[in-house]
């Protein structure tokens, strides 16, 4: 090669390390959890949504709200860990925002809580296969999961953030070689959680997670080493949902509804919010201000 | 100086040479005792050192996963017996003249040993539900493991029921026995002492197998300790109590095996 082009070789050499060097460090992987909606909104398909009306039915022979009082059991699907909505305790019980809402709903209903702890994805396919009758686990109303899932009004709302590790030294989204979402290369683990974990472990894949801002904070109270940063991305509204392939529920579905509306006002489900969620009441609808 | 045998001078080298036997076989005993201590000890000591090793973790999270032990000791027994129920059924199948109960045993046994356990696992508790066919975990689990195993010792009792030898089955028909005695009567209860070794080994192999149906949800000790450890980001010491929970459980079945081989052999002598 000639001087000039072994000069020029060397230069686009130099500035492509220079690039990766910029590149490097923070690789515009951002971890989130399968089927989440956090998911969806990396990939441009996150549509929220409301419930849909919620009349109380003519006919509730044959609904499952029948079987559930006649069973005296309401099975709830929960996750396994996803702190602080429900997660394990060392004499193996669950604990939890979800699992405190969905006990205080069986109760309502005159019934006990038995819980099974199901994987997200599972949960947000719908065709539950009657294993358990109602889904108890932060889920986000989306229009996509209309069509499979009937669900109640939001119990609560919370807003999603991007997290960053601290190994990052990340502390803005400024500070981001990418533009959110476009830029982002999404990568999935089971849960949100299991991403925040991972990052614990010393992972050197990711830096980057975004999930429900109590998550991040139940994290970091717990010592993990992520940030959180900027402003909430989205506020979601969480919703208790059946499966619509199940036995008939509407009158399940307006019981359920009809207790959440009873919750909010009468106080408990802002008790509960402010015990799990470090005093914050997160039962208030923001759009309604 | 030689002795002739029945004096008391050749008895009592005798007793020598036996109490001698015996000393060096407990020598042997105490060196291989001495090893695996000092062995386990150094990997111990050596995990220790690394200060990674959190006592008040094991102290608080270990009885929760070691509960999960009963729920693997119950698999592995439950299914273990199907699988051998299966297998005879499936031995007699596989030596049968009739093509047609030879083909469909050996159709189950080369399509279910030919499938990996897993897939066998999620076929049963996730494929099933799409044809109508909702299983709960825990006999899910069973049934996969025993049809798992059933394959396999269908081999195993087949080649069983050939080691008995010909003799006993002739001999059964030249006194006039219907097939179905001279099998229940005379082969399977000497095919059963010929496998024996192989079911104890097989039931040692389930217990570890058991552990690959945590993946369906069933609360064993795998997916405890796979829990506790993820959400405590302490899976080093969650792991570690499994693999020892694991790990005795095998040594003790299979000393258990080893007694009752000594048992059966005693009568060949």
């Amino acid at each position: 090669m000639s001087t000039k082009r072994r000069g020029a070789a060397l230069l686009a050499g130099l500035l492509f390390l220079a690039a990766c060097q910029q590149a490097a460090a923070v690789p515009a992987v951002v971890c989130v959890g399968e089927a989440t909606t956090y998911l969806d909104w990396l990939n441009g398909d996150f549509l929220p949504d409301v419930e849909g009306t919620i009349e109380e039915p003519a006919d509730t022979a044959g609904d499952l709200l029948e079987t559930v009082q006649e069973n005296g059991v309401l099975r709830i699907s929960t996750d396994a860990n996803y702190e602080p909505q429900s997660f394990l305790e060392p004499d193996g019980t669950f604990i939890g925002f979800d699992i405190d809402v969905g006990t205080e709903i069986a109760t309502r209903l005159g019934v006990d809580a038995e819980f099974q702890h199901v994987d997200w994805d599972a949960i947000t396919a719908g065709n539950w296969s009657e294993r358990w009758d109602i889904s108890v686990g932060s889920m986000t109303i989306t229009t996509p999961r209309k069509d499979i899932l009937s669900f109640t009004q939001p119990y609560y709302y919370t807003p999603a953030y991007l997290a960053a590790s601290t190994r990052s030294e990340v502390t803005d989204t400024d500070q981001l070689p990418f533009e959110l979402p476009d830029g982002a290369e999404p990568t999935t683990l089971a849960t949100d959680a299991n991403c925040i974990e991972a990052i614990e472990a010393g992972r050197p894949e990711f830096d980057l997670v975004i999930t429900s801002g109590t998550v991040i904070d139940g994290a970091v109270d717990a010592g993990s080493p992520i940030l959180k940063i900027g402003e909430p991305i989205f506020t979601e509204n969480l919703a208790v949902a059946i499966d619509q392939s199940g036995p008939p529920h509407a009158a399940l579905l307006f019981e359920i509804d009809r207790i959440i509306g009873e919750m909010h006002e009468d106080g408990t489900l802002t008790e509960l919010s402010e015990k799990w969620f470090d005093g914050a009441d997160l039962t208030q609808d923001p759009s309604a201000s | 100086m030689t002795a002739a045998a029945g004096t008391p001078e050749a008895g009592s080298i005798l007793a020598q040479l036996e109490a001698y036997q015996e000393r060096s076989r407990t020598v042997f005993r105490l060196k291989f005792i001495a090893v695996w201590v000092v062995l386990i000890g150094a990997l111990l000591g050596a995990l220790w050192a690394t200060g990674n090793i959190d006592l008040a973790f094991i102290a608080e999270w270990g009885p929760f996963i070691l509960g999960g032990a009963s729920l693997t000791i119950l698999l592995s027994v439950v299914s273990i017996i199907f699988a051998t129920l299966l297998a005879i059924v499936g031995a007699i199948g596989r030596l049968s003249r009739n093509a047609y109960i030879n083909g469909v045993a050996s159709l189950y046994v080369s399509l279910v040993r030919g499938t990996p356990l897993i897939v066998q696992i999620f076929f049963i508790y996730f494929g099933l539900p799409q044809l109508g066919i909702v299983l709960p975990s825990i006999p899910a689990g069973i049934i996969a493991l025993s049809f798992n195993y059933g394959a396999y010792m269908t081999e195993i009792f087949r080649a069983g029921i050939q080691a008995v030898p010909p003799g006993q089955r002739e001999a059964a028909q030249s006194l006039g026995m219907p097939e179905r005695q001279v099998m229940g009567r005379i082969v399977l209860p000497q095919a059963f002492r010929i496998v024996i070794p192989a079911i104890g080994n097989d039931f040692v192999a389930m217990i570890k197998d058991s552990a690959l149906v945590s993946t369906i949800a069933v609360q064993e000790l795998l997916w405890r300790a796979g829990q506790v450890g993820t959400q405590n980001f302490r899976s080093l010491e969650a792991l570690l109590i499994a693999a020892a929970v694991y790990w005795i459980l095998t040594i003790v079945f299979s000393a258990f095996q080893e007694r009752l081989e000594k048992r059966m052999a005693r009568g060949d002598r």
